[in-house]
């Protein structure tokens, strides 16, 4: 688990927060790299489909709509990490208690 | 303002809060189109509604102007009044929606603001008003807002039906201090709220039991208090929660919180939110991850000087926010690592130019 946790920290380190933030038009959350893989890819409209009328936007229809708020959604998959005793370990120098050394 | 202003234009209903925030802090007005366009149920929704009221009653002559439709709204705003104000909240949200946008413009107010809010106090959204008497306006003091900033919880109210209140003071500055923060420290004592109403108290307990069994290995100076609110002040629903902070040596805080759901036992949801601080912990810095927004907005409001700020990655709200902010004010931050020795580290510090914000709606007496 603990390696995992560093896995993700290592794939995202020594981003360019700049250029990333201001000079590009990424989502916020894709930035994040919180893709949602869940959005099917886009369609162009098929040959065989005889319907006058098509749906003129795409998005989908969300059950759960994305709300202004504040909070992050916990993950609790993520949060199953801390029951390594390895995990809950290696944060023990962010404490007073911790070893300076580190 | 005098010169003509030019509108601030966004789309989509997503961070609607801040992008009004920031066009009543600059004096110019915005306009919010494509709001859920595509919705099976387009346009504004009623807490959307009930934030544009009361930021109507905050201020004095803003003028709102909402479509047929309630795709688009236009705002222009108007002087922060502040004063004393009452609201109720729609239970469609809680109190920390509509709390989180007046906090960061009351400090900017002609008198000081005392907002009574009624509706639900705690919910899985936003900050709770647990969260925000004890880390938002905490985080307000490093702006040098201290005397007079308070949050009463007066009843406490769970979803779905309410009936909570609390009081917001909060004072007025002239101008806020420019922060200078990038010493973490280390966390030196955790706090903890937990509360239950109209349950069995004994839950409070259960999760303050359970939330030592994860936090106790790292320091002794914890203390979880128990708040057990009774008869008419704790509402109309039952709910518990726990709320967890860690303080550093140097003032740092962290936060997180977990709220009781159906069938899901106290213990697990103390267990939820011990966890949850130390990967809140984890991710450094020397602010929370939920306060980054209030933060950065405040720093770009201080004196024309450079302020700096430790932070751990932005959330996706930072990162917006950053963006509307250089659409605003024209301030773009400067974003480095903050251990450029070690790669490891995904700590940033960010840094920036103050506005000089002097707040010209401030009576003086």
């Amino acid at each position: 688990a603990r390696a995992a946790f560093e896995d993700s920290s290592r794939s995202r380190k020594r981003r360019d927060w700049v250029k990333l933030i201001y000079n590009s038009v990424v989502s916020p959350d894709e930035i994040l790299g919180q893709m949602r893989a869940s959005e099917p890819p886009s369609q162009g409209p098929s040959m065989d489909d005889d319907d006058f009328f098509t749906v003129a936007s795409s998005a989908p229809a969300k059950t759960e709509e994305e709300l202004d708020q504040t909070k992050e959604p916990v993950n609790l998959d993520d949060l199953k990490a801390w029951e390594d005793e390895e995990l809950l370990d290696s944060i023990r120098s962010l404490f007073i208690t911790g070893s300076s050394s580190q | 303002m005098a010169q003509a202003p030019t509108v601030l234009h966004f789309s989509g209903h997503q961070y609607l809060r801040h992008r009004l925030v920031l066009s009543i802090l600059s004096g110019k007005p915005v306009r919010i189109d494509k709001i859920r366009t595509d919705d099976k149920n387009p346009g504004l929704r009623d807490y959307e509604v009930s934030l544009l009221r009361l930021l109507e009653r905050a201020t004095n002559g803003t003028i709102i102007e909402i479509s047929v439709t309630g795709t688009a709204i236009l705002l222009k705003p108007g002087i922060i009044a502040g004063g004393s104000i009452t609201h109720e909240c729609p239970l469609s949200r809680s109190m920390g929606y509509f709390l989180e946008p007046v906090i960061m413009l009351a400090p900017f107010a002609k008198k000081p603001l005392q907002l009574t809010l009624r509706g639900i106090t705690t919910d899985d959204h936003d900050l709770s008003v647990d969260i925000i008497r004890t880390v938002t306006l905490p985080h307000l003091q490093l702006f040098g807002l201290s005397d007079g900033l308070e949050l009463r919880i007066k009843k406490r109210g769970s979803a779905p039906l309410g009936g909570g209140e609390v009081q917001f003071l909060c004072p007025i500055v002239k101008q806020v201090k420019t922060l200078n923060f990038v010493d973490p420290g280390k966390v030196k004592r955790i706090r903890g709220i937990s509360h239950a109403v109209r349950v069995n108290p004994q839950f409070s307990n259960r999760m303050i039991e359970a939330a030592r069994s994860v936090l106790n290995r790292y320091i002794p100076d914890i203390y979880l208090y128990s708040d057990v609110y009774k008869g008419e002040e704790s509402g109309k629903s039952p709910g518990y929660a726990l709320t967890l902070l860690a303080e550093s040596t140097t003032g740092a805080m962290h936060c997180a919180e977990a709220i009781s759901k159906p069938g899901v036992a106290p213990e697990d949801i103390a267990l939820t939110a011990a966890r949850a601080l130390l990967s809140e912990i984890k991710k450094g810095g020397v602010v929370d991850r939920q306060h980054q927004s209030l933060v950065l907005m405040m720093m770009v409001l201080g004196s024309e000087d450079v302020g700096r700020c430790r932070m751990g990655e932005p959330t996706a709200r930072t990162i917006q926010l950053l963006r509307d902010i250089k659409e605003c004010f024209g301030t773009a931050f400067k974003i480095t690592s903050a251990e450029p020795n070690d790669p490891e580290s995904a700590e940033l510090v960010l840094s920036c130019y103050g506005i000089g914000n002097v707040n010209a709606n401030r009576s003086l007496a």
